[in-house]
């Protein structure tokens, strides 16, 4: 489909920025995160195929192969082995980018504490899918969320737009910080969604995203070296280095979408508030069911309803000031959310009663497990959904919603 | 907004029919999303694919629950799963001999009927229906254009590329309607 995917439109819609040298195509999400990964000029790219991460793969090599992508294509045995490879090119000090999904998280998982702990600013994307057993190749968040501990940043994104520019930014601030990044976007309603996509010019974008270079590097000519036994003492002052440099996202992370609005005419923030005027209640949401509590909330402010909409882009680290000063003075939020931990809950739903814990005045929360396992939600469902939230008491655990 | 969905099954290029609607609705300025669901790339089983054209951007990333318009590759899949939400003006689009009088049993809705296969046979095509049934498509729906569907059909087409695009016309010339039961 690649003739498909490079057919230039009639004229861009007056109300899209289009800057020159921009190109405006139909792509999948997953194949405008390879356009975004092929802007950011990452020098080696190691990575395994995993459905619905595949369609990254295919089109880097497509674009690698048309002499556009100037990349190293290590084809690795394994996601284990992919994500090793990651690090040690990254270590080397190149930039590395690679996409996984699912059950190829879960086997790079050794490896993606290994990453954070090396400092390696490696850039992934995760395809969220159903996690086995049972198989299936359903949108659901659990993937990523499981990897909420591993020390990555990560950005959750609501189309294929947003999933290139956030690989670009994504970059800016790993490198900054020296940690790595995952961006995160769902099966199918984003991964093999075609939409109308602006790839930003390359110039631009090596305006925005200078080379890697970083002080330290694995070279045989410098004899440098990374993974010697250290004390305790050490290991404890590596473990709160990684936490400041964690730290430090948030307000890096602002300053690279600035940055990136100012440049390129989009930008996204770390959350988003959608219609929050004097609302009774904010739909609080990550992921493509963001977009779908865009029209829901319309509707409900259609029917005199007070509803707005807290998007969520940033989880980690979880933006804890920013979300309490969004929700100053809503008296009720209700999570709707894509994923499970068994006994916890909605992740989002633990996380966000855990920022509020203390705040003065906090608002009730809802926690409603509706999608998980990739079962629709409509606008019409999440307006159901938010009317029940809006007349029920809440109650601590997450409640399943279908 | 116009919602469709198309049913088919692996391999009969249902997926790559919804691409190239979208193409073709993306080529004439509308903003458009299109995806497909199947459990795992296998021959044989049930493809569903998703289209939502609208002159703003389209927000909600969610299946489509009233569709406007169903292209239906065979008619084994019509079950009453895929026609839940449909209402008296949706249009169905069946692959198929039978005129469409003769799906009248299926309740107040549209149908069109393309004897597909017959065509794509006769254009040199064998078993590969899909530009047949979105020329037919873009007849009954009134949309997209049939001459950018047919550039859009010919930039796609891996091979036999004049006998695309003669199909799209063929479909497009030859779909047979029947209007919904009147209330």
């Amino acid at each position: 489909m690649s003739a498909t995917a490079t057919a230039p439109r009639s004229s861009p819609p007056a109300n899209e920025v289009q800057l020159a040298g921009d190109m405006r195509l139909l792509l999948s999400g997953n194949h405008a995160v390879s356009y975004g990964a092929m802007r950011a000029r990452p020098q080696v790219v190691p990575i395994y195929p995993i459905t619905p991460q595949t369609p990254i793969a295919e089109k880097i090599s497509d674009l690698q192969l048309a002499g556009d992508f100037d990349v190293d294509l290590m084809t690795a045995e394994s996601e284990h082995s992919a994500m090793s490879a990651c690090i040690t090119a990254s270590l080397t000090g190149v930039r590395v980018f690679t996409a996984t999904a699912s059950q190829g998280l879960f086997l790079m998982h050794e490896m993606l504490h290994y990453a954070s702990g090396a400092r390696a600013p490696i850039v992934m994307v995760n395809v969220n899918r159903t996690i086995g057993s049972p198989w299936g190749f359903w949108p659901d968040q659990t993937d990523s969320l499981a990897q909420r501990d591993t020390g990555w940043i990560q950005y959750y994104t609501e189309n294929g737009q947003e999933s290139l520019d956030t690989v670009i930014q994504a970059f800016k601030v790993a490198e900054e910080v020296l940690l790595p990044a995952m961006v995160v976007h769902e099966a199918f309603y984003v991964s093999h969604a075609l939409e109308p996509v602006t790839v930003p010019s390359q110039e631009r974008v090596d305006a925005y995203l200078p080379p890697f270079d970083p002080v330290h590097k694995l070279d045989t000519e410098i004899g440098e070296s990374w993974g010697n036994v250290v004390n305790q003492d050490m290991f404890y002052r590596h473990r709160k280095d990684l936490g400041t440099a964690m730290n430090q996202v948030l307000e890096v992370s602002v300053r690279a979408d600035a940055e990136y609005a100012d440049m390129m005419g989009r930008g996204y923030g770390i959350l988003e508030k959608y219609r929050t005027e004097d609302a009774d209640m904010l739909i609080v949401a990550f992921g493509a069911m963001v977009g779908t509590a865009r029209v829901a909330v319309d509707m409900l402010r259609a029917a005199g309803k007070a509803v707005g909409l807290l998007k969520i882009k940033l989880f980690r680290p979880f933006p804890v000031e920013a979300v309490r000063a969004a929700v100053a003075g809503v008296p009720r939020l209700v999570v709707m959310e894509r994923n499970f931990s068994p006994g916890g809950g909605g992740v989002l739903h633990q996380e966000l009663k855990a920022a509020l814990y203390g705040m003065p005045d906090p608002p009730a929360v809802h926690g409603y497990l509706a999608g998980v396992g990739g079962v629709n939600v409509s606008p019409k469902k999440m307006v159901e959904l938010a009317e029940k939230a809006l007349t029920d008491e809440p109650v601590p655990d997450s409640v399943w919603q279908r | 907004m116009l919602q469709l969905r198309i049913q088919g099954r692996g391999g009969q290029g249902a997926q790559l029919a919804g691409e190239v609607l979208a193409t073709a609705f993306f080529q004439e300025g509308k903003y458009v999303q299109a995806y497909s669901t199947y459990g795992g790339a296998r021959r044989g089983t049930p493809v569903s694919t998703f289209i939502r054209v609208d002159d703003d951007p389209v927000r909600e990333r969610c299946d489509i629950e009233e569709p406007d318009a169903i292209i239906c590759f065979d008619p084994s899949l019509l079950s009453p799963a895929l026609l839940t939400g449909v209402t008296a003006k949706t249009v169905l689009l069946v692959n198929s001999v039978r005129g469409p009088e003769e799906f009248a049993d299926l309740g107040d809705l549209r149908v069109a009927t393309i004897d597909a296969l017959t065509i794509a046979r006769g254009n040199g095509l064998g078993r590969i229906v899909n530009s047949t049934l979105l020329g037919a498509f873009a007849r009954v729906v009134g949309a997209p254009d049939l001459d950018v569907l047919v550039e859009v059909i010919r930039q796609v087409s891996p091979r036999k590329v004049d006998e695309n695009m003669k199909s799209t016309r063929d479909g497009y010339e030859l779909v047979r309607m029947r209007e919904g039961a009147p209330r």
